[in-house]
Formats: structure tokens, C-alpha cells, sequence
């Protein structure tokens, strides 16, 4: 494969301050009982031959730095390349958007100058998805674009705000952009906020732009849409998008199904994550789980179903978490009752405490709610 | 190299044949233990813990596994620019060379390795011991003490005495007699194999035995008798904790049970003192909608789907609708498939166990006696049914 580098911007929050989110970078939100959001975007590089990353930070930088330590685990700690940390350019403001502000690409220059590499690819953390990069590559190559979209086709549940979407021609190729609005049913062909680009091209918009730092990079795309050989790849398997409570709650209790687990975490293509050796999970006499996902380290005394339990969870005897997400070394005490819960990590649930959510809102507990 | 205050040499050539099958293709110290680790873990993570640094590890017998699982150590942290793991195989000099004779030998014929980093004490090690120490509190203790070698051992019940080497102390702790499985003891406080010599004192005695004819180069055997009769300053350590020698089929299997006590001698819990392996990154352990679990400790990666109770589910494991499994171990990626049977059984790594297939006897009241059914890695159970 060409020399490719990769760029992740950890720069971007949920666009709704709702508990999950609030302390920490959508990149740093835990998933599926022992993943970060971030996992999926860099373990889809690193599988694609991938041996240079650059990690844009976010504003509040521990999480995600503590999460990747110095890259081991993404075969990232190398002498040559390897895991890159770089400047975001947000310091105090919380940005809510969920694409690559300039601003971002602009403090990162050195970077991209210093580097052979012909190929950048570009991404954020907002997606659940395992996919072969290479492919996207490929087409890129065969067909000699200046970049590639990767987009999926998803039909709206709902009435949806899109945002920017491409306008494409039968055979993918972009002739330009607009606002979109879904209605309910309707096909829509989501951008999934990765890109594939020339380093020299990207450098080149980048430095043309000088002025007009805090546009988003898809703008930028929009105004130059007609000189620009843009097309677009449309991801074929399975894709969470995540960018509120609600679907990052749907997205969570997707992965219960057992078709979902097989595409994500049992193919070729592994998703890698930090290793923080935890012992086995273990299961009391008089448990009752069902239809789970659990990490390791936990401990099992009560009734569990349809939920997610991340590392080092305790259930204690007598308590009942039903479709919910327990993060890492939370305490649900003997006769609690939860359910539609999502309890954040470090906290603890007193004994007998009832507290139930609807499915279509779920409740947040977080460590300081004192229940 | 620089020099350094102590270094480890971990003992792991053992072949482990009172395990049957399960080390028929891999040492001892490589066999899989509690769900997610590998019994060498132990020792490695303790010499992690106890800011060891250089690992010597002394392999012999088909090393293969043990040696990709160890790598470069760095799941034990032991990946440093000045130390770091040192697997060291039997190898071939000016002289010709020679398997290892006995444990007191390995370390003999690795003298010119450990005279590299001219440490003043040596902590030799088993690789097939189930515990959680810190080797740092005995060599306060060796120091404190002024000793010449310092045993670390453990009260025993008084019928298992025999199975051990037997150490007879004075008020202060002096071993005054050391006695190699003795048929009768006089005491119940057991060498657990792990000693730490001043490295001078170690070297000339190693040299000193080697040179004895018929002697079995072993350290319980020779070197510490040898030195006793010498009048050198032996001393106990009175190890405080949980320790097991899983050797055969029983105490491995016995080992396993304890887990899931509900407060188990061995804490794999101890934020101070974490366990650390090697493992894939596998996913979260998925319970299926009419999965049964009871009393069971499960590793990352398995699928359960079926019923399992007082068992050991291990990294990978899949447990089809319909199958049961009861007081069992099951090694890595074991398969028990639809409608299947495991009762009392230690199954090897990669195992499968055909759809409506019986392994093991299923429980009765004299179930403690009857025996433990051991399928080999890899192996089949239940032939070529719908092959």
C-alpha cells in the first residue's frame, strides 16, 4: 500500500451537553463494556496498513492521552512514525460541531510538511463502524480522485437535519453540496466525517485559507466543489452514528445483537483498545444475566438483562439493572432497581434505590448525582 | 551492562507430566489458568511488582508457546533498555553442550548471563506456583538477617507434608534441617522453591556441585543440603498468603475451584497487585437471551448461550443453546456446541465438543471421587457424527 498517514480529531463533543458528554470528548466516551469511541476511527487505520497517526486533542486532554498511553496496543509505539500527538486548536470553548474545523488542520501544518507520505486520511471519533479502508483507497486510486467522502446510505428514522450532504451523480461523483433535510423514509447519503486526500492538495487548501480559520473543512469542499475531482464511498456494512444520549444509547444496546457483534469484533480486522488486565468476571451463585454484554472484572450478585456492563461493575445481591449501560467500576447496591439507565463510571447506586428512564429518554446517573 | 542489585531466574523448563495431555505440547509454566492467564503470569507479575527488572528464564521443554506468550515481557512491564526477560534455552559452548541436568545445573550453565549484570543477590523461581507475592519483603528480610540463602516457605496441613521439601527451624528462623519429601516430617513448614543467594556464595557452590559426582544438580536435592552441612547462614521466610504447586491433574483442577469461593485465597481483585498476561483484545463476554450462569468465572470474548454453573469459562470460549456445563474448567476458544454435556471436565484449548456429546460423568453424590475427564487440545469430542 502507498505511504498514507492518518489524522483523527478528538477536537468534537456531543452536540448535547447531557451527562455522558460533559466532562469528556466524544473521542474518550466509552462503548460497548470496553472500547472508547476513538478506537474504532484509529483501529480502522492501523488495519489498513496505517503506521502514522496523528491525534488532534481536545480541550480536555487526560482521557483521551489515558486511553492511548504511548500507542502500544494499536502497534503504534514505534521508532519510525507511529502515534503522533497534536495541538487542537480549541483551548476553553467546547466546539459542538462534528466535522474538522480549519483551525485544527492550520496549528498542524508541520505534521503534514514533514512528512513523505502522498496520502492523508482524515476522521473523527463519532462513528461505530469496522471497515476496510483499503477499499476506500483503492477506489480513490482507480479512479483518480482529488478526494474521497466516505458516506453511508441510511434511510431517516425521522425528520432529520443532515447538514452539509453531497450531490452526487449515479457513479458517485460529487457535483456539489447542499443543506440537507430528510424527510422520514427517505434514502440519505450520510458523510461519515472521513476523508481520504493528497497530502499535497491538503496543504494546499489549507494554506489558501488562511484567514478564515474556524470554517468547517466541508465547507471548504462546497466552495471548491466545481474544480475539485471530489467522489464519494459508501461504507457497506454495519454504521453507528452517534451524536446525542439518545443514540449513543441506541447505538450501545445495538450491540446485543449478535450479527452486529460478529461484523464489528469477530472479523479480519480487529478493533484494538487498551488493555488494562482485569480478572476474569465473576458470577455468584444466585445471578440471573441475560441477553448482556459484560466486561471483565466485574462482579455479579444480582439480576442483569438486556444491559452493557463495563470493567469492574459490581452488582450486588438483589439488585436489578434492565437495559442499561454501567460504566466501569460502578456499584449497583443490593435492592436497586434501574432501568433505562446509563450509569456513568466511578459511581455508586445506593441500596434500594429505584430509578427507571423510558427507553425513548433514558436517565444518566453520574458519579456526583448522589443516589 | 549495568549492575544491579538482584536479578530473578525463573525456572520453566518443567515438563509437567503429571498434567496428562494438557502439557503434552506445552510446558508447564505455559498452561492456562483462571479464566485468563497462564501460570508463569504469577511469577512474572509478582517480579513486576516487586520492581525486578532482569528475568532469566530457563526453558527446556517445548518451549514453543511459552516463549511467543513471554515475547519481550512487556505485558509484565518487563520491556526496559537495561534488564528485561532473557530466555534462556539449553545451548551449545567451545565444550559441547547439554540439556539441563537439574534445576541447580540451568542456573550453573547460565553463570557467564548472570555475571553479565553483577548482581549481589539471586532470586531463584518456579514457574509453576499459583501466588501473589512481594520477593521485595523477603530480601529485607535476607538482608535484615544477614543470611547466606533465604527460603521462602509455608505451613502445610500435616498429611501433605511429605509431598514437599520440609524445613526444620530454630526460634530465630535458622533452617537447622532441610529434608527433601520426607516420609516422616518434623515439621510442616514447606520450601516453596523460591530462594534468594548472595550470587558469590550461590556461584561457588553451584561450581562445587557440579564437580560432585552422582550428584542430581538439584537445589533441594543437593545445593541446600550441601550448604547446611557447610554451617552457611540459612534462614526461612514465613510466606503469609495463598500459594499452590498446580503440578497434577488434582491440585490444577483443585487450584481452579478455589476461585470461585466466594472469598477466594487467591484475590485477583487487588488493585495493588494486578495479575498481568498476554491476551488478544477480544470484546466483552456476550450472555445470551436464555443463558444460564451460575457460580462461574468468565473471561473476555466467550459467548455463553447455554447453561454453565461452578465452572472456569476461559478467553474465547463458546457455549451453544441448549449445552450444560458443570464444574468444569474450559481452556481458551474451547467450542461446546448445541445440546452438548460437560461434567467435571478440564478441556484443552481449541476443544471441541460435538452437538449431544457427553464428556465427563454427570454429578452424583460421590462426585468428588469420581475422576476428572481431560480432553487434549484441539481434540474432538463426539467423532465425525456430521462431519
Amino acid at each position: 500500500m502507498e505511504k498514507m498517514i492518518g489524522i483523527i480529531s478528538c477536537n468534537y463533543g456531543l452536540e448535547y451537553p447531557e451527562g455522558i458528554g460533559e466532562r469528556r470528548p466524544l473521542a474518550a466516551i466509552p462503548f460497548a463494556g470496553r472500547y472508547q469511541m476513538l478506537d474504532f476511527a484509529l483501529s480502522n487505520m492501523v488495519n489498513a496498513g496505517i503506521r502514522t497517526v496523528g491525534i488532534i486533542l481536545p480541550s480536555n486532554i487526560r482521557p483521551v492521552l489515558d486511553h492511548l498511553g504511548a500507542g502500544k496496543e494499536w502497534k503504534l509505539g514505534r521508532k519510525e512514525g507511529g502515534l503522533v500527538i497534536l495541538q487542537g486548536s480549541d483551548s476553553g470553548i467546547f466546539p459542538r460541531s462534528n466535522g474538522f474545523l480549519l483551525r485544527d488542520l492550520q496549528k498542524n501544518t508541520d505534521y503534514l510538511e514533514n512528512n513523505a507520505a502522498e496520502y492523508v486520511v482524515l476522521s473523527n471519533c463519532s462513528n461505530v463502524v469496522n471497515m476496510d479502508c483499503r477499499q476506500a483507497f483503492l477506489q480513490h486510486k482507480k479512479d483518480g480522485a482529488d478526494i474521497t467522502l466516505i458516506v453511508k446510505e441510511l434511510i431517516a428514522e425521522q425528520e432529520d437535519e443532515f447538514g452539509l450532504i453531497a450531490v452526487t451523480d449515479r457513479s458517485g461523483w460529487v457535483l456539489n453540496f447542499e443543506q440537507a433535510k430528510a424527510k422520514s423514509g427517505q434514502s440519505v447519503q450520510r458523510f461519515a466525517n472521513m476523508i481520504i486526500i493528497k497530502r499535497r492538495l491538503l496543504l494546499d487548501i489549507i494554506h489558501g485559507h488562511k484567514n478564515i480559520e474556524y470554517e468547517d473543512f466541508m465547507e471548504i469542499l462546497r466552495i471548491h466543489a466545481s474544480k475539485l475531482k471530489i467522489k464519494t464511498f459508501s461504507i457497506p456494512g454495519y454504521f453507528g452514528r452517534i451524536d446525542s444520549k439518545q443514540t449513543y444509547f441506541q447505538r450501545s444496546m445495538e450491540m446485543l445483537r449478535p450479527e452486529i457483534q460478529k461484523e464489528l469484533f469477530w472479523g479480519s480486522r480487529q478493533i484494538l483498545t487498551r488493555v488494562r488486565d482485569r480478572p476474569p468476571t465473576k458470577y455468584g451463585p444466585i445471578s440471573s444475566v441475560h441477553d448482556s454484554l459484560v466486561s471483565s472484572g466485574c462482579l455479579i450478585h444480582g439480576t442483569v438483562s438486556q444491559s452493557i456492563l463495563f470493567r469492574g461493575a459490581v452488582i450486588e445481591a438483589g439488585a436489578q439493572v434492565i437495559n442499561c449501560i454501567i460504566m466501569k467500576n460502578c456499584r449497583i447496591s443490593r435492592g436497586a432497581i434501574l432501568e433505562n439507565v446509563i450509569v456513568t463510571k466511578n459511581a455508586m447506586v445506593h441500596p434500594d434505590t429505584v430509578i427507571k428512564g423510558r427507553p425513548d429518554h433514558v436517565m444518566v446517573l453520574n458519579r456526583d448525582d448522589g443516589f | 551492562m549495568p549492575k544491579k542489585e538482584w536479578i530473578a531466574m525463573l525456572l520453566a523448563g518443567g515438563q509437567g507430566s503429571r498434567l496428562g495431555v494438557l502439557t503434552r505440547h506445552i510446558a508447564k509454566p505455559a498452561l492456562a489458568f483462571g479464566g485468563k492467564y497462564r501460570i508463569i503470569d504469577f511469577s512474572l507479575s509478582n517480579c513486576s511488582h516487586s520492581h525486578i527488572d532482569t528475568v532469566g528464564i530457563l526453558t527446556q521443554y517445548k518451549p514453543f508457546l511459552l516463549n511467543s506468550y513471554i515475547g519481550i515481557g512487556s505485558a509484565w512491564d518487563l520491556d526496559t533498555s537495561d534488564g528485561g526477560v532473557h530466555i534462556l534455552p539449553p545451548f551449545v559452548g567451545e565444550q559441547g553442550g547439554r540439556w539441563y541436568k537439574g534445576t541447580a545445573n540451568a542456573i550453573y550453565e547460565n553463570i557467564d548471563f548472570i555475571n553479565s549484570y553483577e548482581p549481589e543477590f539471586v532470586l531463584i523461581l518456579s514457574g509453576d506456583h499459583i501466588y501473589n507475592m512481594n520477593y521485595e519483603k523477603m530480601l529485607d528480610e535476607h538482608k535484615a538477617k544477614g543470611a547466606d540463602v533465604t527460603v521462602s516457605a509455608i505451613q502445610v496441613p500435616w498429611e501433605e507434608a511429605s509431598r514437599f521439601g520440609i524445613i526444620t527451624t530454630d526460634p530465630e528462623g535458622r533452617i537447622i534441617k532441610f529434608s527433601e519429601k520426607p516420609v516422616k516430617p518434623d515439621s510442616n513448614l514447606a520450601s516453596m522453591g523460591i530462594y534468594i543467594f548472595k550470587w558469590k556464595l550461590l556461584k561457588e557452590a553451584l561450581q562445587k556441585d557440579e564437580a560432585r559426582p552422582g550428584s542430581e544438580n538439584d537445589f533441594g536435592k543437593n545445593i541446600l543440603p550441601m550448604l547446611l552441612e557447610e554451617g552457611k547462614r540459612l534462614f526461612s521466610y514465613d510466606f503469609q498468603g495463598y500459594w499452590k504447586d498446580v503440578g497434577t491433574l488434582e491440585s490444577y483442577y483443585e487450584a481452579n475451584m478455589e476461585l470461585l469461593h466466594e472469598e477466594p485465597g487467591l484475590n485477583l481483585y487487588d488493585r495493588e497487585h494486578p495479575v498481568y498476561s498476554t491476551i488478544p483484545i477480544l470484546p466483552p463476554q456476550y450472555i445470551g437471551p436464555n443463558a444460564k450462569v451460575s457460580n462461574c468465572l468468565v473471561a473476555n470474548g466467550c459467548t455463553i448461550l447455554g447453561e454453565i454453573s461452578n465452572s472456569v469459562i476461559s478467553t474465547g470460549v463458546t457455549i451453544a443453546e441448549g449445552a450444560k456445563v458443570e464444574h468444569s474448567i474450559l481452556l481458551p476458544y474451547t467450542t461446546v456446541l448445541e445440546d452438548a454435556r460437560v461434567y467435571r471436565a478440564i478441556t484443552g484449548e481449541k476443544a471441541v465438543i460435538k452437538p449431544h456429546c457427553i464428556l465427563g460423568t454427570e454429578s452424583r453424590s460421590d462426585q468428588r471421587k469420581s475422576s476428572i475427564a481431560v480432553l487434549a487440545d484441539r481434540a474432538v469430542c463426539g467423532g465425525s457424527r456430521h462431519a
